[in-house]
């Protein structure tokens, strides 16, 4: 087939001379090492500030009430870690991040006999900050707080670990152990379930739950991206042809629907290769956070991941299609951008209503957009992923013939406006004349 | 048999009439000029041909059968406005242009590389096609027109821009592909070529066919009576020439009276014992006959 042929030339050439250009190369590859560079820069002051925090931070206490029975320094308890998140972490090897989590965590109390002491040790900066805990503190429960004057910031969790401090010591003799380790931390174990509309139990953890949103979240942004790199290089690909007048060269050889076939398929490809090649090196950098998953239990959300490729790859075309047809009409680059413009817009849709997708996923502003052609594709896999038992199979079913007769259509209209696009030259026809000109391109 | 057949040919834009009911053949293994002002439908026509456009009536003929898109591997075309990527290196631009045409990535690549060192542009094939100069650039347009030696090719103004020696070098390329049974149509304005190497012509205005015909017989019919003839005397006066002028020394040009044919009027003068040194029917210049027809059609 002559078609077949000409669109796989002309998607091989399109694809081999994108990949090799300079500026794919640097934004494949120097993105991430970018990303790397500005996380670097972010994290540092979060490092200093980390082991700022990993030392001990040293508080006066004044317990006129004398309920903390204090005879010299005493430490908070360590705070309670939710049983997934310390498995996790231990499976991922991060055991030691834990431990550091723990440590940076504990507050030193120092106790003073009266407060003016107390403020004589603020003053002389011997400690970061003070409490008094009143004669009357087991009717009032009010402690008093001091700090310096300067701004700053952990004043809560001093309180908050004096407050763990507070009921170890108030229960201390009075109640069992065991009693004793509920009152300070009643809810740290057990698993969370979620249960279905057909009363079957499913993993309800907070990890879950992030996968669960993360998935089609992911998927949105990369369906972002994509749309807009491969749609940047389908408009500059036809633009310079356009103005480089190479374009009555390619209609000797091909149609404008051959032609068109082949730019979405081989800069689709090269935009695809470039967001494989990012998420490899993302997972490459992150492969830790595999065995946090299998250590969690976690359940991936496997209709939303298996459905998510072919609505990609149709939303990839439909919206190509529309994006490369008008786009086309343009007789430069910066034309060509404005026109095309109105698609991309379309496409951020679902990201503007994400936060009423979250509220309900199966509402009725959710059930809408899964039928209209510029959201089904991400509205889909975030209902599939963030409650796949809500999402009927005639809904999925819908989606996809909504998305194929979308494309079918926009490829119809695209190519339409393509055929004229590629054939005028110098200043921008008119809405009419664009029309009676595609009229006679059929 | 002709290799190419155009039958009624019409096509507006509007309300403007570009060709109107346009209907010649190009016989096989010649090279065709395809003659006409700016705007007078010859780029329209060209554009139908190579199915870039399509008619509003009429039909096209290639190789003898109807023509189908599959044709198209068959045809080399060199656009008016042409341009090549400017970014890309001349050697992948030309496989591509080949590729397109059929063959495969290694042939187009080879033959690209035969035709750059054929253009003495062998040292080119990895330069970036913005360090072209311009008729380098052009002549790389042409050999990918040409790469897969295609039976018909139609080449739109090929020489304009180029030095003389290009010019020549290009020409006597054309001329190699009529020897090798090819087919050109020349759509050119320099019609010092047409007369030198195009065998039939056909000459459009305002949509219209206006002349067509083997270049010599366009050039008989379009020519007044005359003759001339280098003598040292002035020639004797015979019966069949009505006027005799003098162009340059021993040079005189004899109109002829009604149907008079030159032969006869050669045989008279040497009867009459006239020492002639040169005999030639005048024929009119294709750029003449171009003109004429286009200001008739003004007036």
């Amino acid at each position: 087939m002559i078609g077949a042929r000409n669109t796989r030339t002309v998607a091989a050439f399109e694809f081999l001379s994108t990949v090799k250009r300079p500026g794919y190369l640097i934004a494949t590859f120097g993105m991430p090492l970018f990303v790397a560079l500005y996380g670097g820069l972010v994290a540092i002051p979060a490092f200093y500030l980390e082991r700022k925090q990993a030392e001990p931070k040293v508080y006066g206490v004044v317990d006129e009430a004398g309920v903390l029975g204090l005879e010299g320094e005493a430490r908070a308890p360590r705070p309670a870690i939710p049983d997934e998140i310390r498995r996790a972490l231990e499976a991922s090897g991060q055991a030691a991040a834990l431990d550091r989590a723990l440590v940076s965590s504990q507050y030193v109390f120092r106790p003073y006999a009266a407060e003016p002491d107390a403020r004589q040790a603020l003053v002389a900066r011997d400690v970061d900050g003070y409490f008094v805990v009143p004669r009357d503190y087991l009717e009032s429960g009010g402690v008093d707080t001091y700090a310096p004057e300067t701004v700053r910031m952990g004043g809560g969790d001093a309180r908050t670990a004096l407050g763990s401090l507070l009921r170890q010591r108030l229960l201390a003799g009075r109640v069992d152990e065991q009693v004793a380790a509920r009152v300070a931390s009643p809810t740290s174990g057990g698993r969370r379930f979620a249960v279905t509309p057909e009363g079957e139990l499913g993993d309800g953890s907070v990890a879950a739950t992030v996968t669960r949103l993360v998935v089609p979240i992911g998927f949105m942004v990369l369906f972002l991206m994509s749309i807009m790199m491969s749609a940047g290089y389908l408009l500059q690909g036809t633009a310079t042809e356009k103005e480089n007048k190479v374009v009555e060269v390619l209609l000797a050889s091909a149609n404008p629907d051959e032609i068109m076939a082949g730019k979405l398929v081989g800069l689709g490809g090269a935009g695809l290769l470039q967001i494989g090649v990012w998420l490899v090196m993302l997972g490459a950098a992150g492969v830790g956070i595999v065995p946090m998953l299998v250590a969690a239990r976690v359940e991936v959300p496997w209709l939303a991941l298996g459905l998510a490729l072919p609505l990609f790859v149709l939303a990839f075309l439909f919206f190509g299609s529309l994006m490369l047809g008008t786009g086309s009409i343009g007789s430069n680059m910066r034309e060509a951008q404005q026109l095309a413009m109105g698609w991309s817009l379309t496409a951020v849709l679902p990201f503007m209503l994400m936060s009423l997708l979250i509220e309900d996923p199966h509402g009725a502003v959710a059930r809408a957009l899964t039928w209209i052609p510029f959201s089904t594709a991400p509205v889909t896999v975030f209902r599939a992923s963030v409650d796949p038992a809500g999402l009927a199979w005639w809904e999925i079913a819908g989606a996809f013939a909504v998305l194929v007769a979308s494309t079918w259509l926009a490829l119809q209209l695209g190519a339409r406006l393509f055929r004229v696009g590629l054939l005028i030259s110098g200043a921008r026809p008119k809405f009419r004349e664009i029309l009676r000109q595609a009229r006679l391109a059929g | 048999m002709p290799i190419l057949a155009f039958d009624a040919i019409t096509k507006s834009y509007g309300d403007t009439v570009a060709l109107r009911d346009v209907s010649f053949e190009v016989p096989e293994g010649q090279i065709f000029g395809l003659l006409g002002p700016n705007g007078a439908g010859k780029s329209t026509l060209i554009r139908i041909l190579m199915d870039i456009l399509r008619p509003d009536s009429g039909g096209i003929r290639l190789f003898g059968e109807p023509r189908r898109r599959q044709h198209l591997d068959r045809l080399g075309y060199l656009p008016e406005e042409r341009g090549l990527y400017r970014k890309l290196k001349v050697l992948d631009v030309m496989t591509y242009f080949g590729a397109l045409k059929g063959i495969s990535r290694a042939d187009a690549r080879a033959r690209s590389l035969e035709w750059l060192e054929r253009l003495d542009l062998a040292h080119t094939a990895s330069w970036k096609i913005e360090r072209l100069s311009k008729g380098m650039s052009q002549k790389v347009q042409i050999a990918s027109a040409l790469l897969t030696d295609p039976e018909l090719c139609v080449l739109d103004e090929p020489t304009t821009g180029l030095d003389p020696v290009n010019v020549r070098l290009v020409l006597d390329l054309l001329a190699g592909r009529r020897t090798h049974g090819r087919t050109t149509i020349l759509s050119t304005h320099h019609m010092n070529e047409v007369e030198a190497l195009c065998d039939r012509v056909a000459l459009i205005d305002r949509g219209r066919l206006m002349v067509y015909g083997p270049v010599d017989e366009v050039r008989q019919r379009y020519s007044r009576p005359e003759v001339r003839v280098e003598t040292r005397e002035r020639p004797p006066e015979v019966p069949a020439v009505t006027a005799m002028v003098q162009e340059a020394p021993a040079v005189w040009r004899l109109t002829l009276g009604d149907g008079a044919a030159p032969s006869a009027v050669l045989g008279a003068l040497v009867a009459a014992g006239a020492a002639i040194d040169r005999f030639e029917p005048i024929l009119a210049p294709i750029e003449d006959i171009f003109v004429r027809v286009v200001r008739e059609g003004q007036a």
